[in-house]
Order: structure tokens, then C-alpha cells, then sequence
């Protein structure tokens, strides 16, 4: 078990307000921040979306091995475009983390492949906006969330510190196994491995 | 449509998170536009990456920008994207493809340009019953099929199925005898054909 991951699910747990004495303190809220962006460009709901993910995706990326100044520039990008596509989030397809990571991830690639003109994130793009297949699978965008979160918690320390280095580490099985001084054969048997684990839970939560 | 064949979860895994080659990633969206529960599979991995980016330890950012006045202006994704011909992947849509030339008696191929991919990236139409030629790779090859099918040693692979090839793969693929197949390809590496067709083909696909 993961302990810093299982303090970041209980935080998740939290409503969105709670009583603490006589009286509500709001809480952290990104779905009604972005709402807020969307509805009437609310510029405090920005920046207090800002001030809450812009860093951690700055953080994400820097343990990746991400330069202060380019984790700074994807962070700001990133949030930017949150600001600008507000409209189109939509919480019942993934939670605002999810979507801000995408975005995120979408950025990355727009600013590493700058000089190449890579279109990779138009491609992205289409595919989020694929209408879901079934009608249940809009209904099914919080459940998977919730699954994913649960399954990744069942994942021994080992596993979910391979998982989470490849995807931070732009998933290069040498820069991983250089991370954790560890064989490269090792970390791609123990990648498979986690993986397969979490696909087991995944499907065992459905 | 459902598929057959899917791409293992580390592929997955690597095109949810961004870091596979432009020409590779291309071939999986492909496959992932056209198949449900490899799409759903590449939410999931989405969804862990929300959680890792929940999990972060952050850090302070130098600043915060300024954010017009006025409302949100929201962007149309896909907008400036020109339309796809149709029975395309519309994942195709942002890249330019060449004219079909033939390659072959019944075997056409036509490239797509796609400036950021270190593999090469085509399409190949091959007319019912063709044998293609007996190759094996140095890299990967891999395919989305587009429509119709084929068959080789691994399995038989129709519209929707990706087909995972690498340098441990040597096959000789036969094309379905009634429908015929069209399939996108992604190359890394070099392809060693063999016998008459390989040898005409090579200089065409530019190996």
C-alpha cells in the first residue's frame, strides 16, 4: 500500500463542503471553479484553480525529469487552456484532475515536438471528443474514476512506484530503470506485471 | 465493431500517457477510434494520470498570468482541422496523405506525412486472396486494419484489430479471399522481405 497515495484518496473523499462549527467552509471545488470560468469568466474562480493545480502539474513534471522553466511554461500553458476550453469540460466524462491532465499531457507534446510540428494532440483532441459508444458509458465516467482511484490503491508500493514513474517519465523503460537503479528487465516484467495487477482490479471492480 | 485484437497495456499505457512516437501513436488511435473497450482502457489510464497529477507535490509556480477580460471564449476542438475523406479515421484528419500509387498486381500503398514521427507511416489496399510477402522486422510494424481482413501465423486480424508486430515477429501475411483489406502502418526499423514482391516492394516503401 502506497501511503502518500492513500492520504491523496482520502482527501479525495472530502465534500465539497463541510460543517466545522456552526458554519460551512467551502472547500476546494474545481468542477464549480471551471463551471465558473465557463458560465461568466469568473477570474477569482481562475485563479484559485490556478493556485491549486498549476504547481502540481509543474511538480508532476519536474519529478519527471522536467527543467524548472519548461515545468513552469506546460504549467502555465496547461492552465491557460483550461481557461479558454471551460465550456467543454464535462464532469460526467472524467474529473477535473483527468481533464487537466490531459491537457497537460496535451501541452507537453505541443512544446517538446514544437520544432518537429507535431500534430499528436489534434489527434488527442478527436478522440476525447468521440461521442461514447453506449448511453451508459457517460454514467460510467465517475464510476471509473472511482474504480481506477480504488484499484490503484491495491497496488503494492513497488508496483505503484513503477506505474507512476513510467507515466510521469514520458514512459521510457531505460529512464525508469536508470530512476530506480534496477535492471531494465526487471522494470519492464515489473511494469507488465503492475499493470496486469491493475487491469485485474479494474476488471474485478466492474 | 469490436475488436479481436488489441494492443497490450503497455501500449496503452505509453499512448495515454504521450510518449510513444508520433507515427506509432497515430496507428493506435486508429485502432482505439474504432474499438469501444480499447477506448475505455485508455480512459482508465487517463484517469490514473489525474490521480498522479492529485498526488503531486507541488510546486511554486513564478507566476500567475493575467486572463482576459470578458468572457471565456471556448475552442472548438477539431475546428481548424480540414474533414476527412470518407470511410477515414477521423483521428487522420490532421495529417496530409499522398495519392494511392500501385505497388504491385492488386497492392496499392499511398504515405502519410507526418512531420514528428521517427517511423514511416502508410496505407496499404491489397485486393482479396493476395499473398503479402513472407518479412520479418528489425523494429516494430505496427497496424490498425481498416477493412476487410487478413490472416497470418498469429491469428486472422479484421477492421478494428491491431496487429503488435516487433523484431521478434516473421510472418507471412494472406489476404482475406473476398473482402480484400486496407490497413494503416507504422515502421520502425527496417523490414527484410523476402522472395519477388518483397524485392519490388522494398525500394516503393523506401526501407
Amino acid at each position: 500500500m502506497a501511503v502518500a497515495f492513500a492520504f491523496t484518496v482520502e482527501q479525495m473523499r472530502e465534500a465539497p463542503a463541510v460543517a466545522r462549527g456552526d458554519r460551512f467552509v467551502a472547500l476546494f471545488d474545481p468542477n464549480a471553479l471551471i463551471a465558473a470560468i465557463a458560465r461568466s469568466g469568473d477570474r477569482a474562480a481562475f485563479a484559485e484553480l490556478f493556485d491549486h493545480f498549476a504547481p502540481r502539474v509543474k511538480g508532476l513534471l519536474m519529478r519527471g525529469g522536467a527543467s524548472a522553466e519548461l515545468a513552469e511554461e506546460i504549467a502555465q500553458e496547461t492552465l491557460l487552456s483550461v481557461w479558454r476550453k471551460a465550456a467543454l469540460f464535462d464532469p460526467a466524462k472524467a474529473s477535473a484532475s483527468t481533464w487537466i491532465a490531459t491537457i497537460a499531457r496535451n501541452q507537453r507534446i505541443d512544446i517538446a515536438r514544437r520544432e518537429t510540428r507535431s500534430r499528436l494532440s489534434q489527434v488527442y483532441e478527436i478522440l476525447d471528443e468521440e461521442a461514447p459508444e453506449r448511453p451508459d458509458e457517460m454514467v460510467a465516467g465517475a464510476q471509473r474514476e472511482a474504480r481506477v482511484k480504488a484499484a490503484m490503491t491495491e497496488l503494492s508500493a513497488d508496483q505503484y512506484r513503477v506505474v507512476e514513474l513510467a507515466f510521469i517519465e514520458g514512459f521510457s523503460h531505460q529512464d525508469v530503470a536508470k530512476r530506480l537503479a534496477i535492471p531494465l528487465g526487471t522494470v519492464k516484467s515489473r511494469l507488465r506485471l503492475a499493470l496486469s495487477h491493475l487491469r485485474g482490479k479494474l476488471e474485478d471492480l466492474r | 465493431m469490436s475488436a479481436a485484437h488489441r494492443p497490450s497495456d503497455e501500449t496503452l499505457a505509453a499512448f495515454a500517457a504521450g510518449s510513444l512516437d508520433e507515427g506509432l501513436a497515430l496507428v493506435v488511435a486508429a485502432h482505439v477510434e474504432l474499438d469501444p473497450e480499447s477506448r475505455r482502457r485508455v480512459r482508465e489510464f487517463q484517469a490514473v494520470q489525474g490521480l498522479l497529477l492529485d498526488a503531486a507535490e507541488p510546486v511554486a509556480m513564478a507566476g500567475r498570468p493575467s486572463v482576459g477580460g470578458g468572457r471565456a471564449v471556448p475552442v472548438a476542438f477539431g475546428a481548424g482541422a480540414p474533414p476527412v475523406e470518407a470511410g477515414m479515421p477521423r483521428v487522420l484528419s490532421p495529417y496530409a496523405l499522398g495519392a494511392w500509387r500501385p505497388i504491385g498486381i492488386r497492392i496499392a500503398m499511398r504515405r502519410l506525412s507526418v512531420p514528428g514521427a521517427q517511423s514511416r507511416v502508410f496505407m496499404l489496399r491489397a485486393g482479396p486472396g493476395i499473398a503479402l510477402p513472407h518479412h520479418r522486422h528489425t523494429g516494430f510494424e505496427w497496424t490498425t486494419i481498416l477493412s476487410g481482413a487478413y490472416e497470418h501465423e498469429y491469428g486472422r486480424y479484421a477492421a478494428g484489430d491491431f496487429d503488435e508486430a516487433d523484431a521478434e515477429h516473421d510472418h507471412t501475411p494472406r489476404v482475406d479471399p473476398v473482402e480484400g483489406c486496407t490497413c494503416i502502418v507504422a515502421m520502425t526499423g527496417n523490414v527484410l522481405f523476402q522472395g519477388w514482391l518483397g524485392r519490388l516492394l522494398q525500394p516503393l516503401v523506401r526501407l
